[in-house]
C-alpha cells in the first residue's frame, strides 16, 4: 500500500521526516519497502500484514502514528447523517444479516460529471490510481483515506430498489472491465429487479456504472463478509483495491463515516444534493467488544517487567479503554477498527509493540530435557562419504516430465498446479535432473562430471522415499601421468562397491538390472538380504545418447542392509602371496571363479584379479586372467606347506570349469 | 676455551656443511696441523701430571668422534648428490575432489549450532494434508494468511508443504513437553523460477515449548543463534510481524555483514537483511493439541536466503543449476 506524508499530515503532527518515520513505522511492525521522496511530498511504499486490514488507509496508519508518538488524531471521525425529508429515497432489501450486516445508501442528485479537482487527482496518482471522474474519484479518494470501500451506481439504472442477495446459479453480469462473468451460489450480489448491479464488495457492474450523463447516483457504503468475499474473488480471479480490504474485514463503524465523508465531498465537488433519506441497515452497530487481560501475563510473555501504567497508557494511546478489575485482572474495551484482536495474547503484542521490542531482554536458559537426537543424521553421513569418493552434491527441484514414469506411469503423482506445464509430475527417480545438470556442465566445458543427489522420491505405492543417485561422465582426461580415457562401466561400479563397503554393507550380490532407465546389457542391480537395493550401470542410450553412467539406490532399504559386525583381531604377520594364472572361455564371468575361490579355501585369503590378457596365442574366444591370492592367519606366518592343500583344491575346482593353469 | 664447549662448537659447524669441501675446511681448521683441537691437545703438556691422563683420553676421544662425524657428513653430501632430479614444480596426483552443496553446507552448520543449544532434530513428510500443513496451525482456509503461501496441490487434494511447520504439529502429536526441536527440510510455493524466487526452497523451523517461556528467551535465543552463524559481532534487530501460527510474533533482522549497516546492493541499501520469523506459539494450536498448561515459541528461517547473504549469492537459480564451477566453490571441511 501506498500513503504519502502531507496526507498523513493532515490527520497526525509528524515531527520526524523521510526515513526516520519508516525507522518509526518499522518500530511498530509496519514495514516500509521504500521511501520516494517527490516534490514537496514523500511516498512510502508498505507492506501491510494480512491481519492489519485497518492498515490499509491513511487513517490506519495515523492512528498508529499518534499512539507511537503518544498524540491525539487532528481530526474527528465522528458524524451524523443529514435529515432529509423528501421521498426520494432507494429501497434497499438485505436478504441475510450475516453476509451483510451494515449497508448504506445514500442518493445525491443534480450530478455534474467532470474532472476532480488537482489535490484530488494528484493524490490518486501518487497511490497509484488513475483518475476518472469526480464520482469515481471520490469514491477512490475516500476508500484511501478511511480504508472503506465505496461504490457509486447511476440512481437511473436501478430497476426497483437494491437488494443484496446470494446470485443464483449461472447468473450472469457483465463487469465495469468489460468482462462477462457466470456467477454463482457462493457469491454475494448488489442486484435491483432485473438482475445483479455489482458483484458485492469486488466490482460494479457496467449497465449501472457512472458515465459521462449520469445525473443521479447511489453511493453504497456497506460491509459485507470477508470471507465471501475473499471466495469470489479467488473463484472469478478478480482482485481489487475494494475486495482486497473486505477480505480483510471492514470497520463497521466506518461504513457510516466514509458515507457521510463522501456525501460531502460529492456535494462540494461534484454539484450533488442528497436528494432522499439516507438509507443505514444498522445505524447503531454493537461495537463493544472486550477481551480480558491480566498484568502478570503481561510480564511473563514479554519476558520483562512493565509498570501497570505503562501498560495502561499504550492501550489507552491505541484508542481502547481500559477498565481494572480485582488485582491483577483487567479489561480492554476493543475499538471497531481492530478486528484482529481476538485473545490475550494479541493485546499483550499490542504492549510488545509500543514498549518496542528492542527492550525486550536477550536470554538463554538451557534446561535439560535429556539427550538430543538428530533423525536426519543419516543423510550427512552419506553425503560425505559420496564427496571423500569424488562427488559433487546437486540439489534439484523435484518436478519431472511424466515420459520418465514410463511403465509405472499409473503411480505417478501429478501436481493439480504444475510449476511447468511440461514438469507435472512428483519425481519418482533423482536421475532426470542429473542427467540435466551433467548435460550442462558438459556444455560449460567440464570434462568429467561426478555429481550426486540426496533426496525424496515420490510414488503413489511408496508415498516419499529418500534416494541417493550419481552420474558419472565424461572422460578422464590425459595429464602427464597417465593417458585420456573416457568413463566406463567399471567406474561407476566401483564407486556403488565402495559406497556399500564405506557403510558396512557386507552381504550384496548383483543381479539383471530390470530398471528401463539403464541399458540392461551394462547395468546391474544390488541385492541384499533378498531386496532390491537398486541399480547401476549405463544410461539407456534412448534416453541420453552419450555414454553417461549412473547409480540410484533407495536410501531407507541401504541403510537397513549394514551390518554391524565384531571387531577382529589385527593380523601382524605377513600374508603369503601367490599369483596364478589361468586360460579360460572368453565369455566366463569372473564372478564364476571368484565365487569358487571364495568357497575353497581353508585359510582365510584375499583375492584381487591382477590381469587379464587376450592374445591369439592362447587361443581364440580364450582370455587368460591372473589372480592374485593373499592367504593370511591371524596367529602365525603361513608357510607355503600349510597353503598347499588350498592351492590344489582351487586349481582342481577351476579346471572343473574349464580353466586351464597357466605356468 | 674448554674441551666440551669447543666440541659442541665445531659439532655445529659440521652439521651445517653443505659440500664436501666445506667439510674438509672444518676438519683442516680444527683437526689440521695447526687445527684448533690440535692445539688444545699440545697444552696438556703444562697440566699437572695428575691431570695429564685423563686429559689426554678427553681430548683424543673427541678428535676421533669429530674425525668420525666429518666423514660420514661428507658421504651423506656425495650420496645426495647422486640423487635424480626431480621437478618439485609439476602438479600432483590428485585423488578426486567432490563437496557438498552449499545449502546443505548452511543448513548442516545451522542444525549443528541448534544441536549445541539443545535442540534435537526432527524430520517428516513433503506431501502435507491441508490439517497439518494450515489447520493445525491457525490458519484456516478463508484467511487471508493464506495469501503468504501460495500452494502447489496434488490431483489428490494434498500440498506440497509450504514449511516445515507441520513437522512440528506432528512431533507435537507423538512427544509431550517439554522440548526442544528444529525440523530441516525442502519446502514448496508456487513462485516465478526467477533471481529472487524459486519455487523449492530448504527451511530450518525451529520449536521451543515448556512453561514461562517468554519472549525474551525467544530473542535470546536467537540473537545467540545469529552469533554464532555471522559471528559474535553481529548485531541483531527484532520487529514485530505476524503470522497465523504466532501471538506475539516478531521478525528478526540482522545487520548487513557486508556494509555494517551502510546499505549496499546486498542489503537493498536497507543496511539490514531479515533473517528469522519468529513468534510465541499461538495459544490455539496447543489448546488443540491439549498442551494448555504449555507456552513457548517458534521460528523459522529459509536457509537459501541466509546463503545468498552469507555467500552473497545473487541468483537462487545458481542453487539449482549444480555447476561444479559454482559448487567447488564452498567449503564443506567444518561440518
Amino acid at each position: 500500500m501506498i500513503v504519502n506524508y502531507n496526507w498523513l499530515s493532515e490527520w497526525v503532527d509528524i515531527k520526524c521526516k523521510g526515513e526516520e518515520l519508516a525507522e518509526l513505522l518499522a518500530k511498530i511492525g509496519i514495514e516500509v519497502e521504500e521511501v520516494e521522496k517527490i516534490s514537496g511530498d514523500t511516498i512510502y511504499k508498505i507492506d501491510i500484514t494480512p491481519n492489519r486490514g485497518d492498515l490499509l488507509s491513511v487513517i490506519g496508519i495515523a492512528r498508529e502514528i499518534a499512539a507511537k508518538t503518544e498524540k491525539k488524531l487532528k481530526k474527528s471521525i465522528e458524524y451524523k447523517f443529514p435529515k432529509v425529508n423528501t421521498d426520494n429515497k432507494i429501497n434497499v432489501t438485505i436478504k441475510d444479516k450475516e453476509d451483510c450486516p451494515r449497508y448504506t445508501a445514500s442518493p445525491l442528485n443534480k450530478i455534474k460529471i467532470t474532472n476532480s479537482p488537482s489535490f484530488i487527482t494528484e493524490r490518486l496518482k501518487k497511490c497509484g490510481i488513475r483518475p476518472l471522474n469526480n464520482v469515481v474519484d471520490i469514491t477512490n479518494y475516500v476508500l484511501l483515506e478511511t480504508g472503506q470501500p465505496l461504490h457509486a451506481f447511476d440512481f437511473d439504472k436501478i430497476t426497483g430498489g437494491i437488494t443484496v442477495r446470494r446470485a443464483k446459479n449461472g447468473e450472469k453480469m457483465v463487469t465495469l472491465e468489460e468482462e462477462e462473468e457466470k456467477l454463482s451460489e457462493e457469491d454475494l450480489i448488489i442486484a435491483d429487479e432485473n438482475g445483479p448491479i455489482a458483484l458485492a464488495g469486488i466490482m460494479g457492474g457496467l449497465e449501472s456504472g457512472i458515465s459521462e450523463n449520469t445525473e443521479r447516483i447511489v453511493l453504497e457504503s456497506a460491509f459485507f463478509k470477508p470471507s465471501l468475499i475473499r471466495e469470489a474473488s479467488r473463484r472469478l480471479k478478480i482482485s481489487t483495491e475494494s475486495s482486497y480490504r473486505f477480505e480483510r474485514t471492514a470497520d463497521m463503524y466506518m461504513v457510516g463515516y466514509a458515507a457521510y465523508y463522501a456525501t460531502g465531498l460529492l456535494e462540494k465537488y461534484a454539484d450533488g444534493k442528497i436528494m432522499g433519506k439516507i438509507i443505514d441497515t444498522n445505524p447503531n452497530p454493537n461495537l463493544s467488544r472486550k477481551i480480558p487481560f491480566s498484568y502478570n501475563k503481561i510480564n511473563d510473555l514479554l519476558g520483562m517487567t512493565i509498570e501497570k501504567k505503562k501498560g495502561i497508557s499504550i492501550l489507552e494511546n491505541l484508542g481502547f479503554i481500559v477498565s481494572s478489575k480485582n488485582g491483577d485482572e483487567a479489561e480492554a474495551l476493543i475499538p471497531s477498527h481492530r478486528n484482529d484482536l481476538k485473545i490475550e495474547e494479541d493485546l499483550i503484542e499490542e504492549i510488545g509493540r509500543f514498549i518496542g521490542y528492542d527492550n525486550i531482554p536477550l536470554r538463554f536458559k538451557y534446561s535439560n530435557y535429556g539427550p538430543v537426537w538428530a533423525e536426519n543424521r543419516e543423510l550427512i553421513e552419506i553425503k560425505k562419504i559420496m564427496v571423500s569418493l569424488g562427488f559433487w552434491e546437486a540439489i534439484n527441484i523435484p518436478f519431472i516430465e511424466p515420459g520418465w514414469a514410463s511403465k509405472k506411469r499409473e503411480e505417478a503423482i501429478y501436481l493439480e498446479n504444475p510449476m511447468w506445464s511440461d514438469k507435472e509430475i512428483l519425481r519418482n527417480t533423482l536421475i532426470p535432473s542429473l542427467l540435466e545438470n551433467t548435460q550442462r556442465n558438459l556444455n560449460r566445458g567440464e570434462e568429467i562430471v561426478r555429481i550426486f543427489e540426496v533426496g525424496r522420491v515420490f510414488s503413489k505405492g511408496n508415498e516419499e522415499e529418500e534416494n541417493i543417485g550419481g552420474i558419472i561422465a565424461g572422460h578422464i582426461s590425459k595429464n602427464w601421468y597417465g593417458n585420456d580415457r573416457e568413463v566406463d562401466f567399471y567406474d561407476i561400479k566401483g564407486i556403488a562397491e565402495a559406497l556399500l563397503e564405506e557403510i558396512k554393507i557386507i552381504d550384496y550380490s548383483f543381479k539383471d538390472c530390470k530398471n528401463p532407465l539403464f541399458t540392461k546389457e551394462k547395468a546391474s542391480s544390488i541385492a541384499s538380504g533378498g531386496k532390491v537395493l537398486g541399480t547401476f550401470g549405463l544410461i539407456n542410450q534412448e534416453v541420453c545418447k552419450d555414454n553417461v553412467f549412473g547409480f540410484e539406490l533407495n536410501l531407507k532399504k541401504l541403510l537397513k542392509a549394514r551390518k554391524e559386525e565384531c571387531f577382529k583381531k589385527v593380523s601382524v604377520f605377513p600374508p603369503l602371496k601367490r599369483d596364478i594364472s589361468i586360460i579360460i572361455e572368453e565369455n566366463t564371468p569372473f564372478g564364476e571363479i571368484k565365487s569358487i575361490l571364495d568357497h575353497s579355501t581353508k585359510q582365510r585369503a584375499r583375492i584381487k584379479l591382477i590381469d587379464i590378457y587376450y592374445a591369439q596365442k592362447i587361443g581364440k574366444d580364450k582370455k587368460s586372467l591372473t589372480i592374485r591370492l593373499e592367504f593370511y592367519n591371524p596367529k602365525k606366518t603361513l608357510t607355503d606347506n600349510e597353503i598347499k592343500g588350498d592351492i590344489k583344491l582351487i586349481t582342481k575346482k577351476l579346471e572343473s570349469i574349464g580353466a586351464t593353469l597357466r605356468e | 676455551m674448554d674441551l666440551e664447549s669447543l666440541g659442541k662448537e665445531v659439532k655445529l659447524e659440521i652439521q651445517k656443511a653443505a659440500s664436501i669441501d666445506e667439510a674438509e675446511l672444518i676438519r683442516i681448521k680444527h683437526l689440521g696441523k695447526k687445527g684448533s683441537l690440535t692445539k688444545v691437545l699440545h697444552t696438556i703438556g703444562n697440566l699437572p701430571a695428575s691431570e695429564r691422563p685423563k686429559a689426554g683420553q678427553l681430548a683424543n676421544k673427541l678428535k676421533n668422534e669429530l674425525a668420525e662425524l666429518i666423514i660420514e657428513k661428507k658421504e651423506v653430501i656425495k650420496q645426495k648428490k647422486s640423487l635424480p632430479w626431480i621437478d618439485l614444480s609439476l602438479p600432483g596426483r590428485k585423488p578426486n575432489l567432490g563437496g557438498l552443496h552449499p545449502l546443505t553446507i548452511l543448513s548442516q552448520e545451522i542444525q549443528d549450532i541448534f544441536i549445541q543449544m539443545g535442540f534435537s532434530v526432527v524430520t517428516g513428510p513433503e506431501i502435507e494434508t491441508e490439517y497439518y500443513n494450515f489447520t493445525a496451525l491457525n490458519t484456516p482456509k478463508d484467511h487471508p494468511a493464506r495469501d503468504m503461501h501460495d500452494t502447489f496441490y496434488l490431483k489428490d487434494g494434498r500440498l506440497l508443504r509450504t514449511h516445515t511447520s507441520p513437522v512440528q504439529i506432528r512431533t507435537l502429536e507423538k512427544l509431550s513437553p517439554p522440548l526442544r526441536i528444529i525440523s530441516p527440510g525442502k519446502c514448496y510455493r508456487v513462485d516465478t523460477f526467477d533471481p529472487i524466487h524459486s519455487p523449492t526452497f530448504t527451511q530450518v523451523e525451529g520449536l521451543w515449548i515448556d512453561k514461562n517461556i517468554s519472549m525474551a528467551d525467544l530473542f535470546g535465543t536467537l540473537d545467540l543463534f545469529a552469533k554464532k552463524i555471522f559471528g559474535k559481532d553481529v548485531k541483531t534487530e527484532f520487529f514485530p510481524s505476524y503470522f497465523p501460527f504466532t501471538e506475539p510474533s516478531a521478525e528478526m533482522w540482522i545487520q548487513c555483514p557486508f556494509c555494517k549497516g551502510k546499505g549496499c546492493s546486498v542489503c537493498k541499501k536497507r543496511g539490514k537483511i531479515e533473517t528469522a520469523g519468529a513468534g510465541m506459539v499461538h495459544p490455539n494450536i496447543l489448546k488443540a493439541l491439549g498442551y494448555e498448561e504449555f507456552n513457548g515459541f517458534a521460528f523459522g528461517m529459509g536457509v537459501d536466503r541466509i546463503a545468498m547473504t552469507k555467500y552473497d549469492i545473487d541468483d537462487i537459480r545458481l542453487f539449482f543449476q549444480n555447476e561444479l564451477q559454482f559448487l567447488r566453490q564452498f567449503d564443506d571441511s567444518k561440518l
